[in-house]
């Protein structure tokens, strides 16, 4: 007789203790990068609902992608200087989210940095130096002070030619708010949501929280820090894979709009805050402004933590701020 | 059987999709269904034969379920592994026999795990059973139908519990492919199915004699090669057939609700005429009531195919890879992109967040190398063994037993005369 599996569920074991000993990922490749959604074994039940969910990452994807033709953002980038531009009201709440953090973060976040990038070449992914000249030209193209909106009529319009709108640094982060307060509307009490391990949201997370190391892919060897993560999200951005190296000298592709030139100095800084959005943004404004920025802006914004740690010199993470829903288990100490 | 990442991704979304909702999807992220000590205390177990099956049964015998008092084997090099995974298990030194009808006298065991060469198992079984114990036999159930059906006689006279070693009916995937796919009608009518098991390598094992005075012509093999390689000849063996067809004929048994009802063959010694007798390549067709058809075939002499069970309905093809991997499609019908994979937990975390990498090597952590396995191919037999102990101790269903076990060696056994007459044999 075979035994249904209700059957070998409810075998008397003596004191029955339910254990799901295996995670089930669900994974969509889907904004140039990977989508897991991490379940316990337990909580199988919900891998439908998963799954319909990760459909609205491709929904998010079609709207703020600037790599797809039909996009929301591509027809504004492309029309908003001509005339002012109906977007979504969607688009239209990121957008002003986007401005407000531009001047939370001393413009060290800012959307509008793509001719920077153009001219690095990182755009390309072919990384190199570009003249002076270049850079000035690039430079007078970027600034949050040339994008308009207006929320009454929630129109986008660009104050002079040239200028392009990419959310590459806050899509992600969005994305898994999106998901992530789907999934929990649908009553999922615990999930890991990723994309490209740059953005990741815990939602729930058991016995103290969801075990989550940083790394960089400069300093294999080192473990950045370890946390336990409840209920937040964690953004993180740096240097990394992508540089141009010029007379010894290596320049990341993440570029300090304030300057024109790659942001320097920081190795990887990862940011753990209630919105995954903002921990995305957040982990690229502090890798542009550092530590100091960091420092101000947890000053001024509770529930805030910051992991920076610097590219000279040896591995050490620098802790600032402090998340409730995470606990810091290891923090690299030189 | 080779599917793109792309197919891979369709067939396993829409495995999951249509467990959706079933109770069978539950079980799937669940490997050992339930832990905790048994009421009443392990089961006394010994273990007669500890070679490769039996060890791996013996490693994943968890000491909550059974307590290994004796293990017996005929190699005193297999005993000496033994004693080193109990060791390493953390578990307490077995008194060791070379002789299992020593092992039943003296050990006051109640159920006995056989793992011995093929042709031993019907002397083994029966008696073990006429002792009073319950047997766990590994597959194939017997050499011949008559040993099989001495086997399940014993078991039915001393009203003990025989199961035979077909993990796969413990393994969460096959069954929540059974219950939630098959059972429901999602394949719809399912008239062929493939079952294969390709390899590209030599079924023979090369060893030293654990002494040089060691004789095993007591045990009935003339040479130590003859113990080693005891597959390689009918006289112990039933070849292919036996050691790999019978686990995919039992789960055709299964997913069709019936036994075989004829099987026509072919097969032969083909690459490796090195003096082994069993064949190095063989195919069959078994032929079920109702115009079902299984069509299986084991070679050694390419891999490319791997080993699966497929079975294709006319609604749907269903296929279950490795033991690991489970794929579902629809006939005329596309998917879409999303994979799911099931992993077992590990003490690492859970993953590893850095800046977005060009290739996306981040974010698929879970414990490094843990998390790239699949359904851990051990935890059935873990299942296996603990559900085993629990029928010992407390009565709970098993999952094969003798009926079953008895159906697909009916087949195997006439599987390997077929290819001797070159013809189609009734059952």
């Amino acid at each position: 007789m075979m035994p249904s599996r209700r059957a070998l569920l409810s075998m008397d074991f003596g004191t029955p203790v339910p254990v799901a000993d295996h995670w089930i990922r669900l994974q969509r490749t889907a904004m140039a990068c990977r989508f897991t959604i991490l379940l316990s074994g337990e909580d199988a039940h919900q891998v439908p609902a998963a799954q319909d969910e990760l459909d609205e990452v491709e929904r998010v994807e079609a709207a703020l992608t600037v790599f797809r033709e039909a996009s929301d953002l591509v027809r504004l980038n492309r029309r908003a200087a001509a005339a002012p531009v109906a977007a979504s009201p969607e688009l239209f709440a990121l957008l002003a989210l986007c401005r407000e953090l531009h001047a939370e973060t001393e413009g060290a976040f800012d959307i509008t940095s793509t001719p920077l990038s153009r001219c690095w070449g990182f755009l390309a992914r072919e990384g190199r130096l570009p003249a002076t000249e270049e850079i000035e030209a690039a430079r007078a193209l970027v600034g949050m002070d040339a994008v308009t909106l207006d929320a009454s009529r929630r129109t986008v319009r660009f104050q002079r030619p040239g200028v392009e709108l990419n959310l590459g640094s806050i899509g992600k982060g969005y994305a898994l708010r999106r998901i992530g307060a789907r999934l929990q509307g649908r009553g999922l009490g615990h999930a890991l949501l990723s994309a490209a391990g740059s953005s990741v949201l815990a939602i729930g997370g058991r016995d103290g929280g969801w075990l989550i190391d940083v790394r960089s892919p400069q300093r294999p060897d080192r473990c950045l820090a370890r946390l336990r993560l409840r209920n937040g999200a964690l953004g993180t951005s740096g240097a990394g894979e992508q540089f141009v190296e010029v007379g010894g000298t290596r320049y990341g592709h993440v570029i300090d709009p304030r300057t024109g030139w790659p942001a320097q100095g920081v190795l990887s800084a990862s940011v753990v805050h209630r919105d995954a959005a903002l921990a995305d943004a957040l982990a690229t404004a502090f890798c542009v402004g550092g530590p100091e920025l960091a420092r101000r802006y947890c000053a001024t914004h509770p529930q805030t933590l910051a992991l920076l740690t610097p590219s000279e010199g040896p591995v050490r993470t620098e802790v600032i701020g402090a998340y409730p829903g995470a606990t810091l288990l290891e923090a690299a100490a030189a | 059987m080779n599917l793109t990442p792309e197919q891979q991704a369709v067939g396993r979304r829409n495995f999951l999709k249509a467990l959706a909702g079933t109770p069978a999807l539950a079980g799937l992220g669940v490997a050992a269904a339930a832990r905790g000590p048994l009421r009443g205390g392990p089961v006394r177990i010994g273990f007669v034969g500890v070679g490769g099956q039996g060890g791996v049964l013996l490693e994943q015998l968890e000491p909550a379920y059974g307590e290994v008092r004796a293990v017996c084997d005929v190699n005193p090099a297999q005993l000496a592994k033994a004693a080193a995974t109990l060791a390493k298990t953390g578990r307490p030194p077995a008194r060791q026999y070379a002789e299992w009808r020593d092992l039943l006298q003296k050990e006051d065991v109640e159920a006995v795990i056989v793992a011995a060469p093929l042709w031993m198992h019907a002397e083994i079984v029966t008696g073990c059973l006429d002792a009073g114990r319950h047997v766990l036999c590994e597959k194939m159930m017997a050499w011949d139908v008559a040993g099989a059906e001495q086997m399940r006689d014993a078991a039915a006279r001393n009203r003990r519990i025989l199961e035979i070693g077909y993990q796969r009916f413990y393994n969460p995937m096959y069954q929540a492919a059974y219950d939630g796919i098959v059972q429901r009608g999602v394949l719809g009518e399912v008239y062929h199915a493939r079952l294969a098991w390709h390899r590209n390598g030599n079924w023979r094992r090369s060893g030293t004699p654990p002494s040089p005075d060691y004789d095993p012509s007591r045990w009935g093999y003339p040479t130590f090669e003859h113990l080693l390689n005891w597959r390689l000849y009918w006289r112990y063996s039933k070849g292919l057939f036996a050691e790999l067809g019978s686990h995919q004929i039992s789960v055709a048994n299964w997913f069709f609700g019936a036994a075989p009802e004829a099987v026509a063959a072919s097969g032969g010694v083909q690459r490796f005429r090195d003096g082994r007798e069993v064949y190095d390549h063989v195919y069959a067709m078994v032929d079920y009531p109702q115009g079902r058809t299984a069509v299986f075939s084991s070679i050694e002499s390419n891999e490319f195919d791997g080993y699966y069970e497929m079975f294709m309905g006319t609604k749907g093809t269903l296929i279950l890879k490795g033991e690991a991997e489970a794929y579902l499609f629809h006939e005329g019908k596309a998917g879409g992109p999303t994979t799911v994979e099931v992993s077992m937990k590990g003490p690492g975390p859970v993953l590893e967040a850095s800046e977005s990498r060009r290739a996306d090597a981040a974010g698929a952590a879970g414990g490094r190398a843990s998390v790239s396995e699949r359904v851990d191919r051990l935890s059935p037999y873990r299942l296996e063994m603990a559900a085993f102990c629990s029928a010992v101790r407390v009565g709970t269903p098993i999952a094969c037993g003798p009926e079953r076990a008895l159906a697909s060696t009916r087949a195997c056994v006439r599987a390997n005369e077929a290819v001797a007459q070159k013809t189609r044999l009734a059952l």
